[in-house]
């Protein structure tokens, strides 16, 4: 009795193995990551993988229907170099640094986040009407740290565009 | 109890006919079921810029080449880039001095397809990392002090006064409304950032067709999209005039001695 049970049991192990071995749902990440801290990632790597690559840049619509706005501080310049947030629905921030410390600000905003390499920032951004800021950074962090500068536009959000959930918003040129 | 089953099971007999039925019979299937779901679900490739990264491993490799081994691979190279690292074309880079990380990152780019040229592909794809890392000790340790009986095409003729005044104020100040950075600020000589190349001794041509090639997204090797989005800033015209700037080798002193003019000019 005993010895099928184990064998019920090691198969079903075999079989959950498999399943863990190859990777389900999330397929660009790897399941080990699953129970990494999801807070802390590599500055060096940021363009390889992960959740900071180039085409996961901007403004997702989240499948429960939030807003994530996901960006770069570099030397010197915010990536994506201008960012769109619907008026009047709150936006969760995530920032990260590729190289030294940075600080986003949005001028005529009491809002102000601290970017460090190799820890995700976050904030909760929420504007009510439409407008532009300019979005310096206020932590000096080098030579040409005077015209790290990149731009915040809010729109109404009848005419924010439907993104679907590959798709990324910004408006930089490129 | 439990021991002797399986000692048993591993043994053989008629358990072991269970054994290969629960390996090939569910293990099998699940696998390839949850391959299946795995290749409907992908999503789409993402972009690469690069397959450098500058971790601590890839800077040994690309930061100690040896010069010498280089001096012999350098021969292939010559033909197009000048036996002394001056190119006699100006549509060809000059590689003279030029930063070893910034020469290795460009051949690995060449290397895996990152960076789209005519030339260079089926060149660098014969480079292993340490040839490429040989080149770049080689090509960093060259001088660009003037020779007279070489055909190198720099220094190009120098554009106007007003216009260098212009190009001058863009690559000591930037724009800091447009959030343009300063081009010395990274690309020296004031101060540099990790293996972004030197563009002291660089050819006019040469730079107009990479600026303009990182504006329309055509070279997209960049890590972090950085000369992406300063080249989509600039405007066709200021491209023009910092690659004229670079080209008559202004770049080899910093901006901030033509300022005074420029600075009246400003806001």
């Amino acid at each position: 009795m005993h010895a099928k049970k184990l064998g019920f049991l090691l198969s079903m192990a075999l079989v959950a193995s498999a399943i863990l071995a190859t990777r389900i749902q999330e397929v660009d990440v790897p399941i080990w990551q699953r129970f990494a801290d999801t807070n802390r990632v590599n500055p060096l790597t940021l363009h390889l993988q992960g959740e900071f690559v180039e085409s996961n840049l901007g403004i997702a619509r989240e499948p429960d229907g939030s807003f994530t706005l996901r960006m770069i501080a570099e030397q010197y310049m915010f990536v994506p170099h201008c960012v769109l947030v619907p008026a009047g629905i709150p936006v969760h921030l995530r920032i990260t640094s590729a190289d030294v410390v940075h600080s986003l600000t949005f001028s005529g905003t009491d809002y102000g986040v601290k970017v460090a390499p190799g820890v995700v920032s976050q904030a909760t951004l929420q504007f009510s009407q439409q407008a532009e800021y300019p979005a310096p950074c206020r932590e000096f962090c080098g030579a040409g740290h005077f015209a790290m500068r990149s731009r915040l536009r809010v729109i109404p959000k009848e005419q924010f565009p439907v993104l679907s959930p590959d798709e990324r918003g910004n408006c930089a040129s490129r | 109890m439990l021991r002797d089953s399986l000692r048993r099971r591993l043994r053989g007999g008629h358990l072991s006919q269970f054994t290969v039925f629960v390996l090939l019979g569910v293990t099998v299937p699940v696998m390839l079921a949850a391959t299946f779901v795995q290749l409907r679900t992908e999503t789409p490739a993402i972009h690469v810029p690069s397959n450098v990264a500058w971790t601590e491993k890839t800077l040994d490799i690309a930061s100690n080449g040896d010069a010498f081994r280089g001096s012999l691979l350098v021969k292939r190279c010559d033909h197009c880039h000048g036996v002394e690292g001056f190119s006699d074309r100006p549509t060809t880079p000059n590689l003279a001095s030029l930063d070893r990380l910034a020469v290795w990152k460009e051949l690995q780019d060449f290397h895996y397809g990152k960076r789209i040229s005519p030339v260079m592909p089926p060149i660098a794809a014969i480079l292993s990392a340490r040839d490429s890392a040989d080149l770049a000790a080689y090509y960093s340790m060259l001088p660009t002090f003037p020779d007279p009986q070489d055909n190198r095409s720099f220094p190009q003729a120098a554009p106007d006064p007003a216009q260098t005044n212009r190009s001058a104020l863009l690559v000591a100040l930037g724009d800091a409304q447009r959030g343009i950075p300063p081009c010395q600020s990274c690309h020296g000589p004031v101060a540099t950032v990790k293996a972004a190349p030197s563009l002291a001794t660089q050819n006019s041509d040469y730079v107009a067709n990479q600026l303009d090639r990182f504006a329309s997204g055509a070279r997209a090797n960049d890590i972090n999209m950085a000369m992406r989005i300063v080249a989509s800033q600039l405007t066709p015209d200021e491209r023009y005039l910092l690659a004229q700037y670079y080209g008559a080798g202004f770049g080899r002193f910093p901006a901030g001695a033509t300022i005074p003019q420029g600075m009246k000019d400003m806001k």
